[in-house]
């Protein structure tokens, strides 16, 4: 009560001041103030901050609702009780093998889609014959859902290794296909019509101006398809997998081990973001011209 | 006016049609002189780019052909460069690095002498001092003396422009197109420039050809070369000739468009 008195009191002070900071500032970098302006710029500390604090808020009260009794703790265990399981497999060193084991198998069929999905997807958007042909096909099968073609990949390819690939890659490489496609529409025709007239030939227009524009978007198109590579691990490792994350998920779920599903959970949760957060990275080093 | 000896770019009997559509009509005929400094103007839409990107080799003739030196255009090459009105150098090069894609493709000349064409046309539109900066760096203006760089450093004997300075503010139009006559003088080039500003165009040219609204037809021809020589600067703008040419023109324009009787 004298919290939330003391909240009250420094509020409607504090406020006023962070709002002459922001005005103070350039328009790149409104400090705190910007948080709360229509279509306003926050400093990137304002942005960590209340990342932070709107993360901690749902732990808390996460971690509140499982403790004053609301829900069964089989069912819901508390973000501490998954945290100490994570710890205790992660000690284990199991953990982190199974997580390599996952991050192998989406980086192959990640990689293997890229490779095949960038030439193909340029050529749909430079060449009419090569989009009018593959374009329908293309758009057929990325609607066909995943899960539903488990049974045929079992059928061609066995529970091995081959199947998780396949489904990895199935769930990836049309989307990614069209998106590439997109990216290269994207460049504008000022670009290429520069390079000819300039003297490049078909070729050397594709290589040395389209792909090198596309490029930036290029590489945000490889990230948002690793993420969805991430989605479908899931069903690639509960088809008859003896290791992986997915593995481990549905192992712990058959024993009731619900802190164990949901360390599983959190392990794909900080890979994936530790792998965007990479990524984008990357992005902001090698495309500094933007 | 002038013989066949003068022909240099010579549009014959052009036609074109988008879908059923006629651009130009009916039969586009134009010659132009070796160094000529030719403004297109007309009403946005009228077919102008279009004849210009046939020069380029960008769209091709229905019928009819266009001759550059007697020979038929055909797809691009470097011979006729093209500068844009959205900034179309290149981002992930350097104004430097921008005006040496020019010569990228030019097998006949080795890399100290690119570098040597390169260093010499960022001198000529005033850019030595940004070689090393990224284009985002740099003003609307100066991205266009970017394109223009690398068209002339490419080797272009045509330059064709298609509104290059419409999205620039006023004054940066100015300085360019006085930047750009000079030039167009040192460098001895002959330029088709495509602009719906009249006094654009009475600023920059040697003739003014004047078209109608879609389909395109030649209204008029002016020799401003007669009248104002080939040096122009800014000085021109204030002279009384300017002035009453440029408001005969506007007239004209006007009347064409069917906004004034």
């Amino acid at each position: 009560m004298t919290d939330e008195a003391a909240l009250h009191r420094i509020d409607p002070a504090a406020e006023p001041v962070a709002v002459e900071e922001a005005r103070a500032e350039t328009e790149t970098d409104a400090g705190f103030g910007g948080l709360f302006t229509l279509r306003g710029k926050a400093s990137r500390l304002a942005e960590v901050t209340v990342a932070a604090a709107a993360s901690l808020i749902v732990l808390v009260l996460w971690e509140l609702f499982v403790d004053l009794g609301f829900t069964n703790k089989l069912f819901l265990p508390a973000p501490s009780a998954v945290i100490a399981t994570l710890w205790r497999m992660a000690a284990g060193g199991d953990l982190f093998l199974q997580a390599g084991i996952s991050t192998l198998r989406v980086w192959v069929a990640f990689l293997l889609s890229a490779v095949l999905a960038i030439p193909i997807g340029i050529l749909m958007s430079s060449y009419r014959i090569v989009g009018a042909a593959l374009e329908p096909i293309v758009d057929f099968i990325r609607y066909l859902p995943v899960p539903a073609l488990v049974p045929l990949s079992i059928i061609w390819f066995g529970v091995g290794e081959e199947t998780k690939i396949f489904l990895l890659w199935l769930g990836t490489f049309f989307q990614l296909v069209l998106l590439v496609a997109d990216d290269m529409r994207r460049v504008p025709q000022e670009y290429v019509e520069s390079a000819l007239t300039l003297g490049a030939n078909s070729r050397q227009v594709l290589s040395d101006v389209a792909f090198r524009a596309m490029l930036p978007n290029l590489v945000d198109s490889l990230r948002i398809t690793l993420g969805w590579c991430w989605t479908y691990l899931i069903i690639a490792e509960i088809v008859a997998a003896q290791s992986g994350i997915g593995f481990v998920i549905w192992a712990a779920r058959r024993y009731m081990h619900t802190n164990e599903v949901m360390a599983g959970v959190v392990v794909i949760g900080i890979i994936g973001l530790a792998t965007d957060q990479g990524l984008r990275l990357l992005h902001r080093r090698l495309f500094r011209y933007l | 006016m002038h013989g066949m000896a003068d022909a240099y770019l010579v549009f014959d009997r052009v036609t074109k049609n988008f879908g059923p559509l006629p651009v130009v009509a009916p039969s586009f005929d134009l010659t132009i002189r070796r160094h000529e400094f030719v403004v297109f103007l007309g009403p946005s839409g009228c077919g102008k780019s279009t004849l210009l990107r046939m020069v380029g080799g960008l769209e091709t003739a229905s019928s009819g052909s266009i001759r550059l030196e007697g020979a038929a255009v055909g797809a691009p090459d470097r011979r006729r460069g093209m500068v844009f009105q959205s900034y179309s150098s290149f981002p992930w090069l350097t104004v430097a690095g921008n005006v040496l894609f020019g010569m990228r493709y030019r097998a006949d000349l080795s890399e100290a002498e690119k570098q040597e064409r390169a260093d010499h046309y960022l001198r000529l539109v005033g850019l030595s001092d940004f070689a090393g900066a990224f284009p985002n760096r740099v003003s609307g203006g100066m991205r266009q003396r970017i394109a223009i760089a690398r068209t002339l450093a490419a080797g272009s004997d045509v330059l064709l422009m298609d509104e290059p300075f419409g999205a620039l503010d006023a004054q940066r139009r100015e300085s360019l197109q006085v930047e750009l006559r000079r030039i167009q003088q040192t460098d001895a080039k002959t330029i088709i420039f495509v602009t719906h500003d009249v006094e654009e165009a009475v600023f920059l040219a040697d003739r003014i050809v004047v078209f109608s609204q879609r389909p395109a037809r030649i209204v008029s021809e002016i020799d401003v070369a007669g009248a104002f020589g080939p040096e122009r600067l800014l000085s021109l703008r204030d002279d009384e000739r300017f002035f009453r040419t440029k408001t005969e023109l506007l007239h004209l324009v006007r009347r064409t468009a069917g906004v004034e009787p």
